[in-house]
């Protein structure tokens, strides 16, 4: 193509559109959205529960009553947190995309599951029974390791983070650690066990999971919020950004200690979940325009309805038993991934 | 010997038509350059040419056959590309990139004939590329790099060499040598050279045929004497020249050049300083 | 014109290296062939070896060493020979030094296969060994095609990074099918299906032989006839196409050939990755960048990988063994990383 019309290509694509308007619409409809789906989510199960049952579980809390128990202490935090799961894979997507420019970027892609599943593997191997507060520290541990290692090769390299070297190093982490936990599986013949794991979902989850995860996801979704305007001037360009007078340096650690905390703990909570962090952020950028400020907390918002309807979806496809709720958001995922390869230029 | 002619070509990328229709004919064991603004289609005609482009109505013909219809490798026999820019595989010396250019002339695994070799070392000779023939490719400068490129276009050994703007990227005295290496070729060879050139006092001096364009049509074609005038390089860039003779070649150039639409403020300074 | 034609000495001499080096690598295969032979639970000394060989050997010698040790080895060589070569081409074709089998949705493909076959057959615990191998090379074969339709567009044909980024993506796809699947399979199965898809070659005998070897014997010699299309294909489209180069009809063939090679071994194998990606590199580095040498290059280090990992993963944890793939794996991936450490963006 002509140097000329690649560059207006470029101006309208890199153009900085920010849709206030549209923005709040979407964070009140996301919120009551949300609010909806959770209750809704809360009140379907293997019990049926009605609305006004919920609403006085939740308000006027009755340990007498079995559908109060319930609620308490099963499905509330299960939904609770599946918000939070959602919001944060969305919220660390959303700044992956941003920070390395690469609309393909995803928590799941680049290792931190991989890192997770073979820190539990070790953990089943070594030391079963382990209680399950230690389980997810460990796996939050494992994605650290595995984030950590590609990102790392990706920025020691000559020429810096390029997308494609990201998408490759993430692949490559992964069938190491995959065929590392592989062979600790196979030789304790725990394979299936781990699987259980990983497919499990949001089901276990425990008011004290949620006291130890939410304090950290809120404030990392905060310190993101707070980043939101230089990730928008990093998402032009690092040249751009150090012209504006950005620490770019400075932001990016940042922005990879908030990415680290918020998938690590999604994925030390939920297991297994890709494309949360590819999507969400993508439809969100799509009705709110290039502007973080907005990109940031509109993925909390509709990340959380997204996996509160696809954990709602696990439960009910094929009841009693619960249908993997990584495998039913992938098969949004995939194509919507291949979507974007396909629209993407030749840079993708 | 072999011919060169467009007609009534459209052709563009997959939703934008650059050249909606144009023919034009290449004049045989002359050298042509092709002029023109960014974005005027020049490249696009040239690779509509080199069939690195298809056709989407009209067509190129080479020696009076539809380029689309003749089998690639025996274009390749006849007619050499040197692309804008190339990609230079790792672990490769000069000899060996440059006998790639035998491809079209060889069978089965490829081992090198004694006719192959020939061609071979002639081009590395005449590109001036004997020193150095094995170096590794990764390891040589720009200018180096792109006469090696152009020795791999002659030891395809074709009538017809085109080359997309093979000057760019190159200090003065490199972009002559390679010009110098065009024009000697042509002369004592008689090759036909089809080339993109930005450097328009270039193009005038070793040029017999020029063919300017503007969004995807031909404005003027002929010799220098007959394109490079003021009222054309108006027509062409929106410029305003002032125009000399080539020492070298009697060829018009221009020396300075202004533009033909300027802001209150410039066309001020630029009265204040002339005047 | 000049008339005498002429190669500079160093041009030869670079030439036999080159052959030296390939020699070399083929020498070391041989040697790890006979390491390989001895290796196992059975332990057999040099002299049985001999003896068995020549045909002298016990009942329990002439079993251990034709139809466990010898099949297995056989296959490992030819499995690595398919991988690497296919890698070789998909590298070659895709202009991207990072392109692999594994990373292009093969091995998924294949695994799926036969999850699902052994999802929907759980009780026929006979049939599978001698069927799964075409159920996985159709499994390989339909991936390849779905990925290559997928990357396909109109106009513009395939770019290699659309065709790596879209096999990325059928095969995270895939791992999500194999999750639901796998969950319900019975533990002995599920453990099974685990070491099938970590890449072992444990269950070889010489139906396997037979089954690779038609296809390694036509794909080979088509493989290097191209040799000279991959040389072009590496310098850029444009100046391919200049060559005269067939570009589409070229990289369909190409890729159609590379797929066959991955998708037979993967069939016999089980899901290995990675030889596929550095036998072509390590062969690179070794004999430079024309495919006349990369080609056997690729080939013998990868049969001498293969070999390597699958008796380095017999004799660690004896009596138990660990899948060839997972050495492979281990060894692999931290050099790949490396690679791309090292690599300009």
């Amino acid at each position: 193509m002509s140097a000329s019309v690649e560059q207006s290509l470029e101006v309208k694509k890199r153009g900085l559109t920010s849709r206030p308007v549209i923005g709040t619409l979407i964070l009140i409809g996301g919120m009551i959205g949300l609010i909806i789906a959770i209750g809704i989510s809360v009140s379907i199960g293997a019990a049926e529960i009605d609305v006004k049952t919920v609403w006085s579980a939740v308000f006027q809390y009755d340990s007498a009553l079995v559908p109060h128990q319930i609620i308490q202490e099963t499905r509330l935090p299960r939904v609770l947190g599946a918000a939070l799961v959602g919001a944060s894979l969305a919220v660390s997507g959303s700044i992956m995309q941003g920070m390395t420019r690469n609309p393909l970027a995803d928590p799941g892609l680049l290792g931190l599951n991989a890192g997770a599943a073979f820190m539990l593997a070790i953990c089943f191997a070594f030391f079963p029974g382990l209680p399950y507060m230690y389980l997810i520290l460990f796996a939050f541990l494992g994605a650290a390791l595995g984030a950590g290692i590609v990102f790392g090769i990706g920025s020691i390299a000559k020429g810096g983070l390029t997308p494609m070297r990201l998408v490759l190093a993430g692949a490559a982490v992964t069938a190491l650690l995959v065929a590392l936990s592989e062979g600790i599986a196979i030789y304790h013949r725990i394979a299936q066990d781990l699987a259980f794991w990983n497919a499990g979902g949001v089901s276990g989850t425990k008011w004290e999971n949620l006291q130890i995860m939410a304090p950290w996801v809120l404030l990392a979704i905060l310190g993101a919020i707070v980043l939101s305007k230089s990730i928008t001037l990093l998402s032009l360009g690092d040249e751009v950004a150090v012209g504006l007078g950005q620490q770019t340096g400075k932001i990016k650690l940042f922005g990879t200690i908030i990415i680290l905390i918020l998938a690590g703990a999604a994925v030390s909570v939920v297991g297994a979940v890709g494309f949360v962090g590819l999507i969400i952020p993508h439809i969100t950028r799509f009705i709110v325009g290039h502007d973080y400020r907005w990109i940031i907390p509109g993925s909390a918002v509709l990340g959380g309805v997204l996996v509160v309807l696809a954990d709602l979806a696990a439960r009910m496809v094929n009841p009693p038993q619960e249908t993997p709720i990584g495998a039913l958001i992938a098969i949004i995922g995939v194509p919507f991934f291949l979507y974007l390869t396909r629209k993407g230029g030749k840079e993708l | 010997m072999s011919s060169l002619a467009v007609e009534q070509v459209k052709v563009g990328y997959s939703n934008l038509m650059i050249i909606d229709d144009l023919s034009v004919e290449i004049p045989e064991k002359k050298i042509t350059t092709i002029v023109g603004a960014n974005g005027c289609g020049k490249s696009t005609l040239l690779k509509a040419i080199a069939r690195i482009l298809k056709t989407r109505k009209g067509t190129v013909y080479l020696d009076g056959r539809s380029i689309q219809l003749l089998p690639t490798k025996e274009i390749a026999k006849k007619m050499a590309i040197l692309p804008q820019s190339s990609d230079t595989p790792p672990g490769l010396t000069v000899f060996e990139l440059i006998s790639y250019g035998r491809f079209p002339h060889q069978q089965g695994f490829g081992s090198l004939k004694m006719d192959d070799l020939k061609h071979i070392n002639w081009a590395i000779e005449v590109t001036g590329l004997s020193e150095m023939r094995d170096r590794s490719v990764e390891a040589l400068s720009g200018g180096q790099r792109q006469r090696v490129w152009i020795a791999m276009a002659l030891a395809q050994d074709t009538d017809i060499l085109i080359l997309d703007e093979p000057t760019t990227y190159l200090d003065l005295a490199h972009q002559l040598e390679i010009l110098f290496l065009l024009q000697k070729l042509n002369e004592e060879e008689g090759r036909t050279i089809v080339m993109v050139l930005h450097d328009l006092n270039h193009a005038s001096r070793f040029s017999h045929n020029l063919i300017a364009m503007r969004n995807g049509a031909i404005v003027e074609e002929g010799t220098p004497e007959k394109v490079m005038t003021r009222s054309n390089l108006k027509a062409i860039f929106d410029i305003e020249a002032t125009m000399s003779v080539c020492p070298h070649s009697a060829n018009p150039i221009y020396l300075s050049y202004t533009l033909h639409k300027l802001s209150e403020h410039t066309l001020q300074k630029e009265n204040k300083k002339s005047g | 014109m000049i008339d005498k034609p002429y190669v500079s000495t160093y041009q030869q001499s670079r030439q036999k290296r080159k052959i030296y080096t390939i020699l070399l690598i083929l020498l070391l295969t041989v040697i790890a062939f006979i390491i390989s032979m001895n290796t196992g639970f059975i332990r057999l000394s040099p002299m049985e070896l001999l003896e068995t060989l020549l045909g002298m050997g016990t009942e329990k010698q002439n079993l251990t060493l034709f139809e466990f040790r010898l099949p297995r080895i056989v296959i490992s060589v030819l499995v690595g020979i398919g991988l690497a070569l296919s890698g070789c081409v998909l590298q070659g074709v895709s202009g991207n030094a990072l392109a692999d089998p594994g990373i292009l949705g093969i091995n998924a493909g294949a695994g799926l296969a036969v999850v699902l076959f052994i999802s929907f057959f759980p009780t026929t615990s006979d049939v599978p060994v001698l069927f799964l191998p075409i159920l996985a090379f159709v499994g390989a074969g339909v991936t390849a095609a779905v990925i290559y339709a997928l990357a396909y567009k109109r106009g513009e044909g395939i770019t290699p990074t659309r065709l790596l980024l879209t096999g990325i993506a059928i095969a995270a796809g895939i791992s999500a099918a194999m999750i639901i699947l796998t969950l319900r399979l019975t533990p002995d199965n599920y453990q099974f299906v685990a070491v099938w898809l970590a890449g072992s070659i444990w269950g070889s005998n010489w139906m396997f032989v037979l089954s690779v070897l038609p296809w390694l014997l036509i794909l080979i010699p088509y493989v290097f006839i191209k040799a000279r299309v991959l040389n072009t294909l590496n310098l850029g489209e444009v100046t391919a196409t200049g060559l005269g180069v067939n570009i589409e009809k070229e990289r369909l063939l190409l890729l159609a050939a590379a797929v066959a090679l991955a998708g037979a071994s993967v069939a016999v194998s089980g899901g290995i990755g990675f030889v596929g990606l550095i036998g072509p590199h390590l062969a690179r580095q070794l004999v430079g960048g024309k495919h006349q040498f990369v080609i056997p290059a690729s080939a013998a280090i990868g049969a001498l990988l293969l070999l390597s990992a699958d008796t380095i993963g017999r004799w660690l944890i004896e009596p138990s063994e660990i899948p060839a793939g997972i050495v492979v794996s281990v060894i692999g991936a931290p050099y790949f990383l490396y690679l791309l450490a090292k690599s300009k963006a």
